[in-house]
């Protein structure tokens, strides 16, 4: 009795619990990218004591409102290089978007 | 007396032979076992070799990257600087050049006001046209920012 109770016990088909772990990989944020600035362009007018008369009347001629905002010559530099350094600062900004999406989100084959 | 100790050497015989067998299945199965080891460790050196070549890879683009930035970000400086030198090129003064010849100033200043419209919308991700990637001579370059408008350019 007791070796029939040893063998069946041996026998009894339970398994060792085997516990896996996959890693699984971040999803991509796969944001799209901001649709690129389609700009107006703008006429500028130069003003000098000389033609404002002329100026405005070929505004009012035009049927345009004879106002105009004014900038003096360094203020218009300094608007000049205002707009340049913002765009280097898009640039720049766009740029290293395009590089953390190229870096992060660039199918790598990787053995863990 | 010897019938005793017959049965006393078969007893020790066998029990040698028993213990030999089983030294033996022990040194076959603890082979098997070092042979297992010995493939998980070629696989976990081959993985490790491949861990170590794909870092080195990231290390690699990381740098390339970086290069590359840097590299952008002189080009702009260099854009900037030759935005100032148009302003004040050996002492040039605009406002007095406006005065002088007001109508070829306000022509040039909306020539550069649209290329420089153009720059933001290149800045901003707008692709680039056939004409601004084949322009090589400065006759057809964007002057405002040659750097991001024309790839081909080279100055000279």
């Amino acid at each position: 009795m007791l070796i029939l109770t040893t063998f069946l016990t041996s026998c009894a088909g339970v398994k060792t619990l085997e516990i896996f772990k996959k890693e699984v990989p971040r999803e991509n944020l796969n944001l799209d990218k901001p649709t690129p600035l389609e700009l107006e362009n703008l006429r500028w007018i130069i003003i000098t004591s000389e033609n404002a008369e002329e100026v405005f009347k070929k505004l009012e001629e035009q049927g345009i409102d004879p106002v105009l905002w004014g900038l003096t010559d360094k203020d218009f530099e300094m608007l000049a290089k205002n707009f340049a350094r913002i765009r280097n600062q898009l640039k720049i900004t766009n740029d290293l978007l395009d590089k953390y999406k190229e870096y992060y989100e660039t199918p790598v084959k990787k053995k863990q | 007396m010897f019938g005793s100790l017959k049965i006393a050497m078969v007893a020790i015989m066998i029990t040698g032979i028993a213990g030999a067998g089983m030294y033996v299945m022990k040194l076959r199965s603890d082979n098997a076992i070092l042979k297992a080891n010995q493939l998980k460790l070629e696989s976990a050196v081959a993985e490790q070799q491949e861990l170590i070549a794909s870092q080195k890879k990231d290390f690699e683009d990381i740098l390339a990257a970086n290069q590359k930035m840097n590299e952008l970000v002189s080009v702009l400086k260099k854009d900037l600087t030759d935005l100032d030198k148009r302003f004040n090129k050996k002492n040039r003064d605009v406002g007095k050049l406006a005065i002088a010849k007001t109508k070829s100033i306000e022509r040039i200043t909306n020539g550069a006001s649209a290329l420089a419209t153009r720059c933001i919308e290149i800045a901003s991700g707008s692709p680039l046209t056939e004409k601004e990637k084949n322009a090589t001579k400065k006759s057809e370059i964007n002057s405002e920012c040659p750097s991001i408008a024309n790839p081909n350019y080279v100055p000279y």
